[in-house]
């Protein structure tokens, strides 16, 4: 029979651990517009609309994130596998000084379109919580689906949602 | 008394709200060298730690959990 | 004596600091490592008082750090301490200094799970000597706001001692320690975080230092700490200046300020240095009495010693006493491709009764001089 006091300690505990695992709310919702973006990338300009009709994978790095280390061979996969499919994997630099990217570039190639962005405005208008982030954009330009951080548990989950908004399309 | 009060209640409250703007996890390049980490490296506290202990009356203060020792 | 902890904040980002050669992690400030690493690092110490050596200390220790499935890590380390010399029996008396000699084994282990907004740490302690085992568990858990610019901490601890001195004073005596911990760490700036850490320990038992003549120390200790630090990245140089201060009390009455400043400068090519300044002034202890002797027995009875309560509190041991101290030092680090870092690090330490901050420090006893040297090497991967 527990007592008045411990049953409050175990709800206490209990909302703890909720909010220790709840998940980040988003800035943006799914369904709504993407917010478009024209910035300098590594080999010309880099626009959102231009990849109008295309699965956009939308991915914010810099140099300095672990984590983003581990997603770029990961997002070349992705971009062999199913660029013949309709995905387009966009790298967002947000380095302050872009030499830092380009350092980072020369370790770690990208076989995907890369964009700069050390002002920082595009993932303020994406409502970026963490680094790094990556923002799945529709055909119809509207977002389809957000996801901070990446673990090596990430690469199946983002897989199958990936699998699973082609599977609709053309 | 009152030094406790102030510390226990006003300056954490004054630390949790200070920083004009929020900074975006974007903006956290610098923060992310290890030299502006706290702690540094664990065996290089672990020593100084130790080494102060021994000789001055003070001790702890960013950690707890570390055993005891009968240090002369 | 207890030594302190890193908290899992620090531990978290020292792992995944140590993980990556260039700019470690702290954006995602609960991530587990993305790699390993094991240390080495070598402490050769020596104190000297009145011209002549003191104690003398090598200390070699190992600590290695894996990231485990995708949501734990773990770490251990290693220390074995060899020290030998002699300290005085009374304030800073030369003759009948107790020799001694004696090898400490010490080690611990910490697991530590990552959630999506914080951690928890379970952590373990042994310490082993001649005359002294130690042992300590602790537990210390982080919550992190959404955006990461505000990082609570908690940690409990305990620790229980056994003492068995070997000139048999007592024998077979306990002492028991119980810490808590809070604490708040804030991104102020891109180029600023800052942290407030309070700790409170209560302790009970053996305390005296039974190498010590008419060492009575009360059976419980309660001590206190606050704790300020201040990281500040300097964009016109590339360096960052790390600051502290904490305030002690206990209530053997002492209280100590310690203010300490280090400045990291890469200096291209892996390379960086490290300047580092620490003050600290500390209060008597109530119990604590000078070296002004009994008129009739003399040294080193206290005065009035013949007529006073048996059981009275005291102690000559000059680390309670009132005084300041100065540590200057520089390390020097080279970082070796992606994988290795190495340091040396010198420094020395004074103490003395008249550096005392705001008031008299204890008069009559002569300063303590100590050098220290440190080299460290560390292999990630």
């Amino acid at each position: 029979m527990m007592g008045a006091r411990t049953t409050r300690v175990l709800r206490m505990a209990v909302v703890l651990a909720a909010a220790l695992e709840a998940s980040t709310a988003s800035a943006l919702d799914k369904g709504a517009a993407a917010p478009t973006f024209d910035l300098p990338g590594k080999d010309g300009t880099v626009q959102l609309a231009k990849y109008q009709g295309k699965l956009v994978y939308v991915d914010f790095w810099a140099s300095w994130c672990g984590p983003c280390r581990q997603s770029f061979p990961w997002m070349n996969e992705m971009q062999a596998k199913y660029g013949a499919r309709g995905l387009q994997v966009v790298g967002v630099n947000l380095d302050a000084k872009t030499d830092d990217a380009r350092r980072f570039l020369a370790e770690t190639p990208a076989r995907f379109a890369i964009a700069f962005d050390p002002a920082g405005a595009t993932p303020r208008a994406y409502g970026i919580k963490g680094m790094p982030s990556s923002v799945l954009i529709g055909p119809d330009g509207k977002v389809l689906y957000e996801h901070a951080g990446f673990k090596e548990a990430d690469r199946a989950e983002l897989e199958q949602v990936i699998r699973k908004a082609l599977g609709g399309a053309q | 008394m009152k030094a406790r009060i102030f510390f226990l209640l006003i300056v954490p409250a004054l630390l949790a709200q200070a920083g004009c703007a929020t900074v975006q996890p974007w903006e956290k390049g610098k923060l992310a060298k290890p030299e502006m980490t706290f702690g540094g490296d664990k065996l290089e506290t672990r020593y100084a730690d130790h080494i102060y202990t021994s000789r001055e009356a003070a001790s702890g203060g960013a950690g707890v959990g570390g055993g005891g020792c009968g240090c002369n | 004596m207890t030594t302190s902890r890193q908290p899992p904040q620090d531990l978290a980002a020292s792992l995944l600091a140590a993980a990556l050669l260039l700019p470690g992690v702290q954006a995602l400030a609960d991530e587990p490592p993305q790699g390993g690493s094991i240390s080495l690092r070598y402490l050769d110490y020596a104190d000297r008082q009145s011209g002549l050596d003191r104690i003398r200390a090598h200390s070699p220790s190992i600590a290695v750090t894996a990231p485990v499935a995708s949501d734990w890590s773990i770490e251990g380390t290693l220390t074995a301490d060899d020290v030998s010399g002699a300290s005085p029996r009374y304030h800073t008396a030369v003759s009948g200094a107790s020799h001694m000699q004696d090898e400490r084994k010490a080690g611990d282990i910490a697991v530590t799970r990552y959630f999506r907004r914080g951690t928890l740490t379970a952590g373990a302690a042994y310490s082993t000597e001649h005359d002294y085992v130690s042992r300590a568990l602790s537990l210390n858990g982080t919550v992190s706001s959404e955006d990461n610019n505000t990082t609570w901490a908690f940690g409990i601890a305990g620790s229980r001692d056994r003492i068995d001195p070997v000139n048999h004073v007592v024998v077979d005596e306990h002492k028991r320690t119980l810490s808590i911990l809070a604490g708040v760490t804030r991104v102020l700036t891109p180029n600023d975080i800052g942290q407030l850490t309070l700790t409170r320990t209560n302790g009970d038992g053996y305390l005296n230092d039974p190498y010590k003549l008419f060492d009575n120390r009360p059976r419980s200790r309660r001590q206190n700490t606050v704790l300020l630090r201040w990281n500040h990245f300097v964009d016109s140089t590339g360096g960052t200046s790390r600051l502290s201060y904490r305030y002690y009390s206990d209530s053997f009455r002492i209280r100590a300020h310690t203010l300490s400043g280090e400045y990291v400068q890469p200096l291209g090519g892996g390379w960086s240095i490290v300047p580092e300044l620490r003050l600290y002034t500390q209060s008597a202890a109530y119990f604590y009495y000078d070296p002004v002797y009994d008129g009739t027995l003399g040294p080193p009875f206290p005065p009035g010693f013949a007529s006073a309560e048996p059981n009275r509190l005291s102690s000559p041991d000059q680390r309670l006493s009132g005084f300041g101290a100065v540590t200057a030092g520089l390390k020097v680090q080279r970082e070796i491709g992606k994988l290795w870092t190495v340091d040396v690090k010198v420094e020395g330490y004074e103490q003395r009764g008249n550096w005392r901050l705001f008031h008299d420090g204890s008069p009559g006893l002569a300063p303590l001089h100590a050098r220290i040297f440190q080299v460290g090497l560390t292999r990630r991967w």
